[in-house]
């Protein structure tokens, strides 16, 4: 028990260091887009009440938009919103794979362990929707658009609290456990649906892995990406040996009463 | 615990020699029978889908002149059966739970997926009933003055309906039986239901959208929309027929 909170905490130094290191690398080796612009009509800019600085002339297009100097830092978010979202669809998964694993072994331990993987990946969700409602403001010059994949990314973070909400709504614990593996699998489905749809449906929101990315970037963004991965598992540890404590406890404190 | 359920009811229906096909039907007749009998579905979700469309007129009566109603239609229809299901999936399964029939259901020797089957057809078929009377009806209300010279033809919408309805009767069949056993029941019904629904809606939606105002190029479009319905739809329903028979369990 021990031991496991003990790894737990260093997994979560060592992966707030890389993540860090990740974003600090950035600046050094990644390409700093320092004049990327951003693109605007004139009746969006109006809109999107624009805070944005215009470009100077020999950045300015020709067809009657006006670009907007896009704020520099505005394209290192990208070492903490990707993995971040990238480890919500992992763990996310990991979360559906212990539903599968309660339906067919019946040993609650697997739907607690998928119970508090959902809450991690919900974490990592909201996490990823402040990080990329911040890029969006950035980038595209609005706080949220309806592009296919911020929707069903938004919808996936609707089922994630539906599933809290289900849990909370059932009292008998055998079928809470049932009722909750079963809707998160359902859940599931849509995690594939948001992550492919981007490769599927043109829209706005990049594919990060298809247009290019440079080497330079890549070495930052997988190491933030394995730093990231390693603070959701040092979180999740950390949630199963409380909820494994707990547990003991209630088996006590019974004892005791009898 | 696995084996149990599938074991017992192939010995007894082999004994017994009743088909799967033949429980099927008559899981399907005794909702017939009853909604004859009782007419509660039809007539109170046909009248909530009116009252409805009634509450549509009141959101577009300050639109003007110059709005085009068409342009939303596709989603006002589908909004109006979003709701009326909702209704009718929670009726049914209230229903099943209040009289103690769904235990009676359990306990008689039936295949878990044909119980599943059978519901969730009775629901297919009530909501069908519902839309005949409930789109030309809204066609008659906000459609009748509107430019429709390019849209396509009917039976392209009411394909949509059709696969629209299919997917909301089959999950919502699921979800309507886990909502009945929780605290919230219809809250939980449409909280659960809404997201679930949200990518077969959308593709629906658009493609009965591309079908009512006939842009050009509009058939590619449906095409494509009613393909990745038709894929959510088996892919869900799957889904809802394998977890059945954990809810039933449970």
């Amino acid at each position: 028990m021990k031991k496991q909170i003990k790894t737990a905490v260093i997994l979560m130094l060592v992966g707030g260091l890389l993540t860090a290191a990740a974003f600090l690398m950035a600046f050094y080796t990644a390409e700093v887009q320092t004049f990327g612009t951003v693109n605007l009509t004139k009746a969006q800019a109006a809109a999107s009440n624009t805070v944005f600085e215009v470009a100077p002339a020999n950045l300015q297009p020709i067809d009657g938009t006006i670009n907007y100097l896009r704020p520099w830092l505005s394209q290192k978010i990208f070492y903490f919103h990707v993995p971040l979202a990238e480890a919500s669809f992992l763990i996310f998964t990991v979360a559906a794979f212990f539903a599968i694993m309660f339906l067919s072994k019946r040993r609650k331990s697997f739907d607690t362990k998928s119970r508090i993987a959902m809450e991690v990946a919900f974490l990592f969700v909201i996490a990823t929707m402040i990080t990329g409602d911040l890029w969006t403001r950035a980038s595209w010059g609005m706080w949220w658009d309806w592009d296919p994949r911020l929707t069903t990314y938004l919808i996936m973070m609707l089922l994630m609290l539906v599933y809290f909400v289900l849990r909370n709504s059932i009292e008998d614990e055998e079928r809470r456990a049932m009722y909750a593996s079963v809707f998160c699998i359902i859940a599931w489905i849509d995690a594939p649906i948001s992550f492919f749809i981007t490769r599927i449906i043109p829209s706005q929101h990049p594919v990060v892995f298809n247009s290019g990315m440079a080497s330079s970037n890549l070495v930052p963004f997988i190491v933030a990406q394995v730093g990231m991965i390693m603070i959701g598992y040092a979180i999740y540890t950390l949630r199963v040996g409380e909820e494994q404590s707990r547990e003991r406890l209630e088996i006590i404190k019974e004892a005791i009463e009898n | 615990m696995m084996k149990k359920p599938k074991s017992e009811p192939e010995k007894r229906s082999g004994s017994l020699n009743i088909s799967g096909w033949r429980q099927f039907k008559a899981i399907l007749r005794k909702d017939i029978v009853i909604e004859l009998r009782t007419k509660e579905m039809i007539t109170s979700m046909g009248l909530y889908a009116l009252l409805v469309l009634v509450i549509y007129y009141i959101a577009l009566s300050n639109a003007g002149s110059s709005f085009e109603t068409q342009r939303i239609a596709a989603g006002l229809l589908f909004l109006a059966i979003v709701f009326t299901s909702m209704l009718g999936l929670n009726r049914s399964l209230v229903h099943e739970v209040d009289q103690g029939c769904l235990e009676a259901l359990l306990l008689s020797p039936i295949d878990r997926p044909i119980i599943f089957f059978g519901k969730a057809v009775g629901n297919l078929i009530f909501l069908l009933i519902v839309e005949v009377f409930v789109t030309p009806l809204f066609y008659f209300i906000f459609l009748s003055s509107a430019k429709m010279q390019n849209s396509g033809p009917v039976w392209m919408v009411a394909l949509a309906l059709v696969v629209g309805s299919i997917g909301i009767a089959g999950v919502g069949t699921l979800l309507a039986t886990m909502s009945v056993n929780t605290k919230g029941k219809d809250f939980m019904l449409s909280v659960m239901f809404i997201p679930i629904m949200f990518p077969l809606l959308l593709a629906v939606v658009a493609a009965a959208s591309q079908a009512i105002m006939g842009d050009p190029g509009y058939v590619k479009v449906f095409w494509q929309m009613i393909a990745a319905a038709i894929a959510y739809d088996a892919l869900m329903i799957g889904a809802s027929f394998a977890l059945y028979e954990f809810i039933l369990e449970a």
